[in-house]
């Protein structure tokens, strides 16, 4: 068993190296130089004689103009200094930031106006004399003067972002959805129900938590794998490990019948015509000598039991737990009902 | 029931398809002052998966018959935000999500074509008031998740209060639907003494209402609620329910939530969590939960008499974003069940965002049950390549405390390549092979073909 277990993981670990050798080397171009900005705005020798002249963010950006390929500089900008052979250095060019949130739009020259912008780029796009940040502000910058309350209650995102690139669009700033969120989203949806409308319909919801459908949402999104999806990898090895572990969990979208519905029609449930017992001997003491250990594993988890056993009056547990019956008395210590004897369930045993 | 599932699938699609046809060279504008100011959008997906499989697994994940399944799925959005009607302008939002799918070949054991309509509502809007009509869900609170054909009210009450109310017959899950199959094992299940004891399910028996009381400001945040579930005319869930939310300052956040089993005046679920936010880059959370699981089954289950049993969750989970590209996630929870036998979980991931078209993820997982548990790995990338189109990697790896049917270890590799040549349109190839007790070896493959459309007449600025 050991060498089974060596060898698996070894081959796991090849497989990884082979895969991630095979992917980097595919796509393994060198990476686009950021444009070197603080260079240009701050380490520059300029403005001496016979040197380059100053620059300042207008002399390259026209950020007036309407269309994003205005606000970019041309070839023919850089090479009023570089060489046309200096490829590595027009090759910065290239780096255009991704826009993750689509295109915004943005008065630039009402702002610029602003006494408290005063014509300054950097206070918003500080990313371009710091490394490592993006050279386009994130939403918490424009928050810190728009509040945006009305538009926020009533999930208006456009006019800043374009509609079409919404869908796509995930916050980044802000609403993270980190390790903690998956856990509690349900508690968080009821409290912030109008804030998470601001990006997902009711579809969204039932893409995960609607059962009657085949794929799961972790086959209709096989790329999204920083999603949090709990049927992630080999699920079905797993998922009665999972459950134990967590009881309750499974039963947030799943009916306990259901377990035995998919068991029934893949052949491994005892409620199968000649299907084995998946209990161990002398599981309700039946055997000499045994002890019996199920009602310690259905008082820790009825769920568990009741995704085969839930079968009404025809129950088998009832069979020998009813008054008079040889289990004795079902109901443990502490257990108790508002509802009256006469209700149809308490007439099984009682009636 | 189906034949109205496939035929509201059937609408869906047909209306989908005319509104995108419709609608796709309309000119986005600034609206005119009398002009309806509304938001459209449509979403199809269409995945064909191709698989080999057995429905029954020999012992000991023994070779055995295997058959081809080339399962057709389409899943339908359309939705549309703030239209006006004749006497109130952007009062009305209209939502419908469904899906269809076929089995072309090997059709064993699923119907040949099936579907269903996930949502389908109209929600209309009066000054603080709301009202909802049709397929439609409710979630949080003493409803927890409920799906249910029927109809909510809303208002906003003033100084931060407000009340919602909803009832209806509730979406039924499949079992029902399931030929010979009436509520759990089949007629021929040699337990059953007389299936004719089964009750058929109806539907006018099945409903659920309830309601929310809630108040909101910027400090602090509370509802109530109540929710009542009936199974065949019967009682299957009285639920009360109790959510807060206490701003103590930007860096400290207080959470708790509770839900009351009515019936036996017990908490069947309730949570407490602290979110600490000492710095930005260092998010930190605690929480504690306690269950029991016997009541959230229906009250006319016989088995919920069993068991009053409950186990106890503690832990916390931190993330870390102040190391440049590189941000770290870990996740610890301690479990704790009456008869004192411990499971836990933990869990660490790291993060490096290369560059900005590449991202690395690694995940491991150690998870203690009861009778069982396991160590898994996980390895992924994803790179954008060139243009539009972009690709992922993952590897999972599996390794067993106690083998399962004589299996220690069990391990997947899968792959996604995307090409999105509009913005609207995008397709995604998708393969994966695995390695575990129920296949000596699993290979999969999946197409999916998405079209996103959406259309805006608010207008734009520059």
């Amino acid at each position: 068993m050991k060498q089974r277990r060596r060898a698996s993981w070894l081959s796991y670990v090849l497989g990884v190296a082979v895969c991630l050798s095979a992917f980097v080397a595919a796509c393994g171009e060198q990476a686009t130089p950021r444009f070197p900005h603080r260079l240009h705005l701050v380490e520059l020798a300029c403005g001496k004689p016979g040197g380059p002249s100053c620059l300042t963010c207008n002399s390259c950006h026209a950020v007036s103009q309407q269309e994003r390929q205005y606000k970019l500089p041309n070839v023919g900008m850089c090479q009023r200094c570089h060489r046309p052979s200096e490829t590595r250095a027009l090759s910065a060019l290239a780096t255009v930031p991704p826009r993750v949130s689509g295109e915004i739009s943005i008065n630039h020259d009402q702002h610029l106006a602003m006494p408290g912008i005063q014509g300054q780029c950097v206070p918003c796009h500080s990313g371009v004399v710091r490394e490592g940040e993006s050279t386009l502000p994130p939403m918490s910058k424009c928050l810190t003067c728009h509040e945006h309350e009305r538009q926020w209650q009533n999930a208006e995102c456009t006019p800043c972002h374009d509609d079409r690139a919404l869908r796509r669009t995930k916050p980044r700033s802000f609403l993270q959805h980190d390790a903690a969120f998956m856990r509690r989203h349900g508690e968080l949806g009821t409290l912030d129900k109008s804030l998470c409308q601001s990006c997902h319909t009711q579809a969204d919801c039932q893409s995960c938590h609607d059962v009657t459908q085949d794929l799961t949402a972790e086959l209709r999104k096989p790329e999204a794998f920083d999603g949090a999806f709990v049927h992630r990898g080999d699920f079905i090895t797993r998922h009665a490990i999972e459950a134990e572990a967590s009881p309750t969990r499974c039963a947030t979208c799943h009916a306990p019948e259901t377990c035995d519905a998919c068991h029934v029609e893949r052949g491994v449930s005892a409620n199968r015509r000649g299907a084995a017992n998946p209990h161990p001997p002398g599981w309700v003491g039946n055997v000499l000598g045994s002890r019996s250990s199920h009602g310690t594993e259905a008082r820790r988890d009825i769920l568990a039991c009741a995704s085969c056993h839930e079968q009404g009056p025809a129950t088998n547990c009832i069979r020998c737990h009813q008054v008079g019956g040889y289990g004795g008395n079902p109901h443990p210590r502490g257990w108790q009902s508002a509802r009256s004897p006469n209700a149809e369930m308490c007439r099984y045993c009682h009636g | 029931m189906r034949a109205a599932r496939l035929s509201g699938g059937a609408a869906a699609l047909t209306f989908l398809s005319v509104s995108i046809t419709a609608a796709q060279p309309l000119p986005v504008k600034a609206p005119s002052v009398q002009q309806d100011r509304f938001d459209l959008s449509a979403r199809s997906e269409t995945y064909v998966a191709l698989f080999r499989r057995a429905l029954q697994p020999g012992p000991a994940g023994s070779l055995v018959d295997t058959s081809t399944a080339l399962p057709l799925s389409q899943y339908v959005f359309l939705g549309a935000k703030d239209l006006d009607t004749a006497w109130r302008k952007n009062s009305v939002d209209l939502e419908l999500a469904a899906w269809a799918r076929v089995w072309p070949i090997s059709n064993v054991a699923e119907q040949p074509l099936d579907g269903d309509v996930q949502t389908a509502f109209v929600n209309y809007r009066h000054d603080s008031m709301l009202a909802r009509f049709g397929r439609q869900q409710f979630v949080g609170g003493a409803a927890r998740f409920a799906r249910f054909d029927g109809v909510l009210l809303g208002a906003e009450l003033g100084a931060g209060f407000s009340a919602q109310a909803y009832a209806g017959l509730t979406v039924l899950p499949r079992w029902n639907a399931r030929p010979g199959y009436h509520h759990l094992g089949s007629d021929a299940d040699s337990l059953l003494r007389d299936a004719q004891a089964f009750q058929q399910p109806q539907r006018g028996g099945y409903w659920l209402g309830g309601g929310r009381l809630s108040y909101s400001s910027h400090a602090f945040s509370a509802s109530g609620s109540f929710h009542e579930q009936r199974e065949h005319g019967d009682l299957a869930h009285r639920n009360l329910g109790l959510d807060g939310r206490a701003n103590v300052s930007s860096a400290l956040l207080f959470s708790g939530s509770a839900v009351l089993d009515a019936d036996s005046g017990r908490l069947a679920d309730s949570r407490l969590w602290a979110d600490v936010t000492p710095f930005e880059a260092l998010g930190l959370s605690l929480e504690y939960v306690h269950t029991h699981p016997a009541l959230w089954l229906s009250r006319q289950s016989v088995l919920s008499v069993f068991s009053t049993d409950r186990f106890d969750e503690l832990g916390g989970t931190a993330s870390v974003r102040a190391l440049g590209p590189v941000s770290l996630e870990g996740a610890s929870f301690l479990t704790l069940y009456d008869d004192n036998r411990p499971g836990g979980r933990v869990e660490g991931t790291v993060r490096l965002r290369a560059d900005a078209r590449t991202l690395l993820r690694l995940t491991y997982v150690r998870l203690l049950a009861p009778s069982n548990g396991y160590h898994s790995l996980r390895s992924s990338l994803s790179r954008a390549l060139f243009g539009r189109t972009s690709a992922s990697l993952e590897a999972y790896a599996y390794l067993y405390d106690h083998a399962v049917l004589g299996y220690a270890t069990s391990s997947v590799y899968s792959g996604t390549l995307s090409y999105a040549p509009t913005a609207a349109l995008s397709v995604l190839w998708g393969a994966s092979l695995s390695r575990s007790p129920y296949a000596a070896l699993d290979a999969q493959t999946l197409l999916r073909v998405a079209y996103e459309f959406g259309y805006s007449n608010r207008g734009v600025f520059r």
